[in-house]
């Protein structure tokens, strides 16, 4: 038989099993309202922690996770005991390893995950609650998923809102262009909701200044390559037209400088968004005007952080207000004033986090359109 | 008086009537399109293409299929960045050394590619795309996902020193075609090629080792490559994990696209040339004439496959799979 078959019907079996153990695991915590007297559950002492996420071959997602294990350490644990449920990219596989976790661990444990997809959210979070275990969500879950409605086993949900530091960015820029001339859009991937908030920031802060020409804007794919082949053609369109660029990520800056450099044009003002340290060093030449961190290492730290507390019971998530229920994560601003001082805070060593004040660096609720 | 309107000719000739058509197009739409510094773009963004587009070439002549450019252009443009800043970070200071020992590597894992496909009697489309995995997967190793910096001015001025309006990484590029041109119709190795690619059995029966040929062109192929990866490395200034992404489809389509066969025999590093510089037009027009992003991809699509219809003998071939 073919490994591929093979591992087929395991994994169906496996996941059979599971259905089955968390059925189960569901009816009694169906029942264990009434065993309680209506309470919640028992609070789990020392639960298991996953951190389910796409891969770990990005700068973002190892950062993420770095924040997971920092938590994990703070507790006096290895940084082995972060288990990592990674889905490649696959909702089913990240649905599917939820459970085999939730199955092993009796439902003793505590998950923070990105459910890859939208729609994924939904099942992974009751498949959770149905099991008694406790999750936090990052990035990924429908409109009309929210954590009170499910229960306290949804612990928090957070996302980044990125149309309003784009707007922000976006000032910067047109200030260095003293308020006149044309601008360029070089965005990410077009479908991808970070591309379209980070562009709509950008024609936010247009509404400000009658005298900036919006000249194009084009996808780019978040790709530095892409960036600066477009960023040449561009130029061949618009030529000097061009007085100023605004970048949907750091890669795509990269590229454009480069294809500003082999024209022989120095100081055009140009923004950017993630802070990568490359960046960041960038901004402190003055080669990029802005750029905007969202602080992965924190958000992964703090996801893992609310699922833990509120399964060992240390605070109790129906009582917190909504706020602290569905929340936007930090974004930092970086431009030339403060981007040395972003640099020793943040990038030269990664600071030490109180991992119990769940939503001091927050951002605000989360707010639907 | 030998005809001048024949078939062939016309068959031959309609790849470059096509890049004329298309240049035609897009000034007639939007002038500047048609100026010495837009030329000098696309050249650009068509030098690190066309020595990875040369490369491919030799192996589709045989008949043969390679795809693992863009693993080995990720891994040997994040090597060089690291090879040029363990050597003082400078070519003068000793960096220049990089430059002989990527293209060593280059070939290396060519041959390696060839090996698999030969010894291991792979299909060279399996062998090729396993490979180029394998590459992205170091380079991600190497790097942990992060971008390597080289910004040395000297290396660099492959790109910001120009020569007659174009920069000096276009005249590399040239130089290597040549170089390419010249092992194609002057050395043995690339008769043996055409001989492989029109007819494996019977340049088998005519005594051409086939096996140490092929390896031979999957060493060759990864050795351009590498130049494309050291030219890739002059454009941006930087190396990392996804450094040769999308120089599969560029590639393979340009090659196409110049009238090489994918059935193999036919065509050669002229007709990659003009393919790559296809591709590069309409990628460079598209945004020039102002098309919605959102047709681009399919216009693009579209005029693949007319350039493609237009410069391929498809009578003479019997089937096509």
């Amino acid at each position: 038989m073919s490994t591929f078959i093979k591992d087929y019907i395991e994994r169906e079996t496996i996941n059979r099993r599971n259905f089955l153990l968390a059925t189960a695991a569901g009816m009694g915590a169906m029942a264990a309202p009434f065993a309680f007297g209506g309470g919640a559950r028992a609070a789990i002492t020392d639960p298991a922690i996953a951190w389910s996420y796409r891969d770990r071959a990005s700068a973002y997602w190892n950062s993420v996770v770095s924040g997971g294990e920092t938590f994990v350490e703070s507790l006096g644990k290895s940084k082995d005991s972060l288990i990592s449920l990674i889905n490649e990219g696959s909702s089913e596989k990240s649905l599917a390893d939820i459970k085999a976790f939730l199955a092993k661990t009796g439902g003793k444990c505590a998950i923070a995950c990105d459910a890859n997809d939208s729609p994924n959210a939904r099942p992974v979070v009751e498949a959770v609650r149905d099991a008694g275990a406790y999750i936090s969500t990052i990035w990924n879950k429908t409109d009309d998923l929210h954590p009170w409605d499910i229960g306290d086993n949804y612990v928090s949900h957070m996302t980044w809102s990125d149309e309003k530091p784009a707007e922000q960015t976006a000032r910067i820029l047109f200030d260095a262009m003293g308020g006149k001339g044309g601008v360029v859009h070089l965005g990410g991937i077009a479908a991808n909701n970070p591309a379209i908030e980070r562009l709509n920031g950008l024609k936010n802060a247009l509404k400000d200044f009658p005298n900036i020409e919006l000249l194009d804007a084009q996808p780019a794919d978040w790709d530095t390559t892409k960036g600066t082949e477009l960023m040449a053609s561009f130029l061949t369109r618009f030529g000097d037209k061009i007085t100023g660029v605004h970048c949907a990520n750091d890669n795509i800056a990269y590229g454009v400088i480069e294809a500003l450099r082999a024209e022989g044009i120095e100081n055009m003002p140009i923004v950017a968004y993630d802070g990568n340290p490359e960046a960041v060093k960038l901004v402190m030449d003055g080669k990029l005007l802005a750029t905007v961190f969202t602080n992965p290492h924190w958000g992964g730290g703090i996801t893992a952080a609310l699922a833990y507390y509120a399964a060992t019971g240390a605070f109790k998530p129906s009582e917190e207000p909504k706020e602290h229920r569905e929340f936007y994560g930090p974004t930092i601003l970086i431009s030339k004033k403060d981007a040395a001082d972003f640099k020793a805070k943040y990038l030269d060593s990664v600071p030490s986090y109180n991992w119990k004040d769940f939503w001091g660096p927050s951002n605000g609720q989360i707010k639907y359109k | 008086m030998p005809r001048i309107l024949t078939r062939e000719n016309a068959i031959r000739w309609a790849p470059f009537l096509v890049l004329l058509a298309l240049i035609v197009l897009f000034s007639a739409i939007n002038p500047s399109f048609l100026s010495q510094r837009n030329f000098a773009r696309i050249a650009i963004a068509a030098a690190p293409a066309l020595m990875v587009a040369v490369g491919v070439t030799f192996i589709i002549v045989m008949g043969s299929i390679d795809l693992s450019m863009e693993g080995v252009v990720s891994l040997t443009a994040v090597l060089f960045c690291f090879l040029m800043l363990a050597f003082g970070g400078t070519l003068a200071s000793g960096g220049w050394i990089a430059i002989p020992i990527i293209l060593v590597v280059g070939a290396a894992i060519g041959l390696v590619n060839g090996l698999v496909h030969v010894r291991l009697k792979i299909p060279s489309f399996m062998a090729s795309l396993a490979l180029g995995f394998v590459g992205t997967g170091a380079a991600i190793l190497l790097t942990g996902g992060d971008i390597v910096k080289f910004d040395d001015p000297t290396f660099r001025a492959l790109l910001t020193w120009r020569i007659l309006g174009f920069p000096l990484m276009v005249y590399v590029a040239g130089l290597c075609l040549v170089l390419a041109w010249f092992i194609q119709a002057h050395t043995r190795l690339g008769r043996y090629f055409y001989a492989v690619g029109g007819g494996e059995d019977l340049a088998h029966a005519s005594g051409v080792r086939v096996q140490q040929v092929r390896m031979a062109g999957f060493a060759l192929a990864g050795f351009f490559y590498a130049i494309a990866a050291i030219l890739q490395v002059a454009k941006l200034g930087q190396a990392e994990s996804v450094t040769g992404s999308n120089f599969m489809f560029m590639s393979i389509t340009s090659v196409v696209v110049g009238g090489v066969a994918l059935w193999g025999g036919i065509g050669g590093v002229w007709n990659t040339l003009v393919g790559v510089l296809i591709v590069a037009v309409i990628n460079n027009g598209m945004v020039v004439i102002g098309l919605p992003d959102f047709l681009q991809a399919a216009v693009l699509g579209l005029l693949v496959i007319i350039a493609v219809i237009l410069s391929t003998d498809r009578r003479s071939v019997a089937f096509v799979k």
